[in-house]
């Protein structure tokens, strides 16, 4: 209890700390010989300070170390024999065959997931476009599983599709739809769809509330002039729906991809990367690196790699969404 | 006539989906609580899985709480979590704050700046702290935890606090200003209680992200008195032997704090998730 006691001691000195240099310096003010406009140009950083010196220390500065590590000789089981190598660890990583096998998974994973959360996202937000009983209690309900952790909902998914006391076997069994069971998690292939599966079902919700947002901001009076008109369902859901939730779609899309394509949890937990790295994305693999072998030096460089396709994503990602024009997410 | 039946069909087919979407998210749920309330011998009993337990049993529950000390790791789970929705929360106040009521230099390059920390996958920051946090003892401390969740949430969390503080006009806190109120006094008694929708979204935001989080909790804690539920619990993932039972049980645990949280804030969180999102 001793440790629980300076620890909050801590945090409330952290934040003590922020609040009193903050209001200081508008206390400050009154009394102040500076002029108004000098004080005004101030604030702004004075109010951000304490959020970008710890996104800077904490991330921008490892980000750079982990970049130079890449090019490194660095094994965390060998702390005082860290050189530089060129591109040895480069070199490494293209030796190892089942790269390619992980690019491959990557690419399947991501598009499969973002595929199958749109679609089942978008039926989910025009199912819930107009009103019924019992309404704030479903959603309540069916946006649940975006509060949920990856690791509760990897295990959930590893125990259901268990080889050998399964549920969804016993299931399928009993639908006649396969005749014996089926190692889900040990079979080439079907190991990553499982994981596919999971995070379809994780994602369904955030894209639901996306899009039924959207939808919401369409104003009522267009619908009313397509029913005046005598527009079918079909026309009105391409012709006035679809148009107005287009952006949304395109951010969401877009951003989803990205945290996807970064989020192994999931494999972790389910698969663990196999069998024989068939369910291995490039995180997760750069995770087993890293934390099997303690090759830091290894799983750094893959960093970099990743690093400079996001630099082109993110770049199309601003040029697509026209973020900086817009300013907002 | 052609057009009833087609109305008709049309609330059919809706019907469908909205219990086929109710039934996606209960199913697998229900199939985690009714595990962990099943004894051992009927969890392995490959011949005859049973949908609903023939025999009702806490025993998971017991050996959970009493055997790996659940109790602990829901502290540590909480401690972290508490203090991350904490901090992040008044420091993306702050942050919020300063993004949408100033034009400054470098405003843009900070946007993006915070944009691009959400697209870099956490594993290459985790990799280089590590390092760092070595050096300064932060690993296996709660506190290097506590830090790597705020810098993962603060980003995401000012972003959204600055969208809330947009939605508020100035000549709000203009007229307190103009009555003589200085700029504290008019965030906290103006602004804030407008703000709180806000506030609850982000702080939410920050907790969950916390108390879900496993990989950096795997890599950065390794004694178990440290650990946190994710990382308590995949320690009982052994190679051959899986404890099912306790492990649905912990899981079920889990989730109820968040289920929670989240069915009470669903309001706020659902506009918080959007009104980062979404242009008006």
């Amino acid at each position: 209890m001793g440790i629980l006691a300076l620890y909050l001691i801590g945090i409330a000195a952290l934040c003590g700390a922020g609040v009193f240099y903050i209001s200081r310096h508008f206390r400050r003010q009154n009394s102040s010989v500076m002029s108004h406009i000098q004080r005004r140009k101030r604030e702004p950083y004075l109010f951000l300070f304490p959020t970008l010196l710890l996104l800077v220390l904490m991330f921008a500065y490892p980000l750079i170390n982990s970049s130079i590590m890449a090019f490194q000789y660095y094994k965390l089981t060998a702390p005082d024999k860290v050189y530089f190598n060129g591109l040895d660890n480069f070199r490494k990583l293209f030796a190892d065959s089942d790269v390619w096998l992980i690019i491959r998974n990557s690419l399947l994973y991501v598009v499969a997931s973002v595929a199958g959360q749109f679609v089942l996202g978008l039926t989910l937000a025009l199912t819930l476009k107009k009103p019924f009983p019992l309404k704030g209690l479903y959603h309540a309900i069916v946006f649940l599983p975006w509060a949920f952790s990856a690791f509760v909902i990897g295990l959930i998914q590893r125990w259901s599709f268990n080889g050998e006391y399964g549920v969804i076997n016993n299931l399928l069994m009993k639908l006649n739809m396969i005749s014996e069971k089926v190692a889900w998690l040990g079979t080439p292939g079907l190991s990553l769809f499982v994981v596919i599966i999971a995070m379809i079902w994780m994602g369904v919700p955030f894209f639901a509330i996306m899009i039924l947002a959207a939808m919401q901001s369409i104003p009522a009076d267009v619908y009313e002039a397509s029913y005046i008109d005598g527009c079918g369902p079909l026309r009105r859901f391409f012709r006035i729906t679809f148009p107005y939730i287009q952006p949304t779609i395109i951010v969401t899309v877009l951003l989803r991809t990205i945290w996807i394509f970064n989020s192994f949890d999931l494999i972790v937990v389910i698969t663990n990367g196999g069998p024989a790295n068939y369910s291995q994305t490039l995180p997760s693999y750069m995770y087993t690196k890293a934390f099997s072998g303690y090759d830091f030096g290894l799983a750094s460089s893959l960093g970099v790699m990743l690093m400079a396709v996001l630099v082109v994503y993110v770049t199309l990602f601003l040029r697509v969404t026209q973020y900086n024009k817009a300013g907002d997410f | 006539m052609n057009h009833k039946v087609k109305k008709s069909l049309f609330g059919l087919g809706r019907t469908f989906l909205l219990v086929f979407f109710l039934l996606l998210v209960i199913l697998p749920i229900y199939w985690m609580c009714i595990t962990s309330f099943k004894p051992h011998k009927e969890i392995i009993n490959a011949q005859e899985i049973t949908y609903f337990p023939k025999e009702f049993s806490m025993g998971n529950y017991v050996e959970l709480f009493k055997l790996y000390d659940y109790r602990r790791m829901l502290f540590n789970s909480f401690i972290v979590s508490a203090g991350t929705g904490l901090c992040v929360t008044l420091l993306s106040i702050f942050g919020g704050y300063g993004l949408a009521r100033y034009k400054f230099k470098g405003k843009d390059t900070m946007l993006l700046f915070f944009l691009v920390t959400q697209m870099i996958p956490g594993i290459l920051v985790i990799i280089p702290l590590y390092v760092i946090f070595s050096r300064i003892g932060l690993v296996n401390t709660r506190l290097g935890l506590f830090i790597y969740y705020m810098i993962t949430n603060l980003p995401y969390c000012v972003i959204t606090m600055r969208s809330f503080f947009e939605r508020i006009p100035y000549t709000l806190e203009e007229a307190a200003y103009v009555d003589g109120c200085s700029k504290m006094t008019g965030l906290v008694r103006i602004v804030l209680p407008v703000m709180f929708p806000g506030i609850v979204a982000v702080f939410v935001f920050a907790f969950i992200g916390a108390w879900n989080e496993l990989i950096a909790g795997t890599i950065f804690i390794n004694t178990a008195d440290l650990w946190t539920v994710p990382v308590g619990l995949k320690s009982l993932i052994g190679k051959y032997d899986v404890k099912w039972g306790v492990l649905m049980a912990g899981g079920f645990c889990a989730l109820l704090p968040t289920a929670i949280m989240f069915a009470f804030m669903q309001k706020y969180v659902v506009e918080g998730l959007t009104a980062g999102a979404v242009k008006e």
